[in-house]
């Protein structure tokens, strides 16, 4: 016992480094997702707090990039509203959309500020300015009027964190414009510029400059919202699927006006999903 | 000593919030991050035991991931740093050996004895932090470039610091 008790102290740095190193390897591997977001929920207060203020004294500098943004988009929504997607169907005046033109019923749109940004790690991560106050929830998806953005992971009252596109664990569904093919969209983990488009069989003809847009297969993202444009394609030998990288439509290094999408049936499509398990990944 | 720990626990108040502050925001071509609060770990006094070190750099690395959303990745590597540090300090030491009470630093004790003392150090921080963080040995040569440019931008930092700021110690 005395023995163990001096190999103790002898020992004891090697010891503390290995139980600090232990709590922190806890802290970071992927089984204790609770514990992290509780964690970091619990000092988001305060974190979201600095984060804003922060972000307060950047948004100046970036008002006259944000402005020209918000107007192009106002550009195009005003296009949009002179296309009659408006029908009357019955004479007591119910108002029905074509469900086409932008799934209108479906999804609302909720404005929010991006307060802290991360793009240069191999998984990046956002904060939003908006939260359960906002009726916003985990597994929403966020968009930009540029494009696709990323989705909800976890609420505070006032702010909400959510994983970027740019993140190597955040596979999107999507599908090519032209074929309509669906596959999955990830990133790299190096240019937050481009990523890769996976599991795209090489008798669909992929060309340059093909867009790319969301499948509106999973309820997180309405379908056809622009992820980026084809930016090379390689046939390889060895491989059943076609080599793949995008130019994505958002600059993440730059992201600060964003919308979350809240589906409002997506109770509805989880709910069959999970009565019928055969179907589940 | 009281002056020496005051001035430790300024640099800390001071550097943190620079870094998680300014410095986040500033990366170079998505390859040179700055670990500018790095400073205040090496600033430790060399007599300090490797425990209480290790603890300090827990904290420390802790604060920074709350603000870089990596939890646990700047602690690990700062607990690392800390506990490599105890040894190279022993074995690294300046030709007549430390003074009680005086910052291991550039007026202290030189240039050349300080380039061998910090760049290794935060070398393997900023790897160890680039690794944990891609989690895949696919981007293992992509880490090893990016800690190679952030330890030479955090040291240039840190070096140019002393200069400004850092008086020898009488």
């Amino acid at each position: 016992m005395n023995q163990l008790i001096a190999f103790l102290v002898r020992a004891r740095v090697v010891i503390v480094f290995l139980v600090l190193q232990a709590i922190c390897f806890w802290l970071l591997i992927g089984n204790n997702d609770y514990q992290k977001t509780a964690f970091i929920n619990g000092a988001s207060g305060f974190i979201g707090g600095i984060s804003n203020t922060s972000r307060n004294v950047q948004d100046y500098f970036e008002l006259k990039r944000v402005n020209g943004e918000l107007a192009a988009e106002n550009a195009m929504l005003r296009e949009l509203l002179q296309q009659p997607f408006l029908e009357v169907s019955d004479s007591l005046g119910e108002i029905q959309y074509q469900a086409d033109s932008l799934d209108s019923v479906q999804f609302h749109f909720i404005p929010a500020e991006v307060v802290q940004n991360n793009f240069r790690m191999t998984n990046n991560f956002f904060i939003i300015n908006k939260g359960t106050n906002d009726s916003i929830a985990p597994g929403m998806g966020v968009i930009s009027g540029l494009g696709v953005v990323g989705k909800i992971r976890s609420v505070k009252r006032n702010f909400a964190q959510g994983i970027s596109v740019i993140n190597t664990k955040n596979p999107i569904s999507i599908k090519h414009q032209p074929s309509g093919r669906v596959a999955s969209l990830l990133w790299n983990g190096t240019d937050p510029k481009t990523a890769d488009v996976l599991y795209m069989t090489p008798d669909i003809k992929v060309s340059e400059g093909d867009s790319i847009v969301t499948s509106g297969y999973n309820s997180i993202f309405p379908k056809e919202i622009l992820a980026g444009t084809v930016a090379s394609v390689e046939k390889d030998a060895n491989r059943t699927y076609l080599n793949i990288k995008i130019n994505l439509s958002v600059d993440f290094a730059r992201l600060s006006q964003v919308y979350v999408v809240r589906n409002e049936k997506k109770e509805e499509i989880d709910s069959l999903v999970n009565e019928n398990p055969l179907q589940q990944p | 000593m009281n002056k020496s720990y005051s001035s430790i626990i300024l640099s800390f108040l001071i550097l943190l919030p620079l870094q998680v502050l300014v410095f986040r925001n500033f990366v170079i071509y998505g390859y040179g991050f700055n670990f500018y609060y790095l400073f205040c770990l090496l600033l430790l006094p060399v007599e300090l035991s490797a425990i209480t070190g290790m603890l300090i750099a827990f904290a420390t690395g802790m604060v920074v991931d709350l603000f870089y959303h990596t939890l646990g990745i700047h602690a690990s590597a700062a607990v690392l740093l800390m506990f490599l540090r105890y040894f190279w300090l022993r074995i690294n030491g300046p030709r007549s050996g430390y003074e009680v009470n005086q910052f291991p630093t550039i007026p202290n004790y030189g240039f050349s004895w300080y380039l061998t003392y910090a760049l290794p150090l935060i070398f393997v921080h900023a790897v160890t932090v680039f690794l944990i963080e891609a989690g895949d040995s696919a981007l293992i040569g992509q880490s090893l470039l990016r800690g190679l440019i952030t330890a030479i931008i955090s040291y240039i930092f840190i070096v140019l610091t002393q200069y400004f700021f850092f008086k020898k110690a009488r």
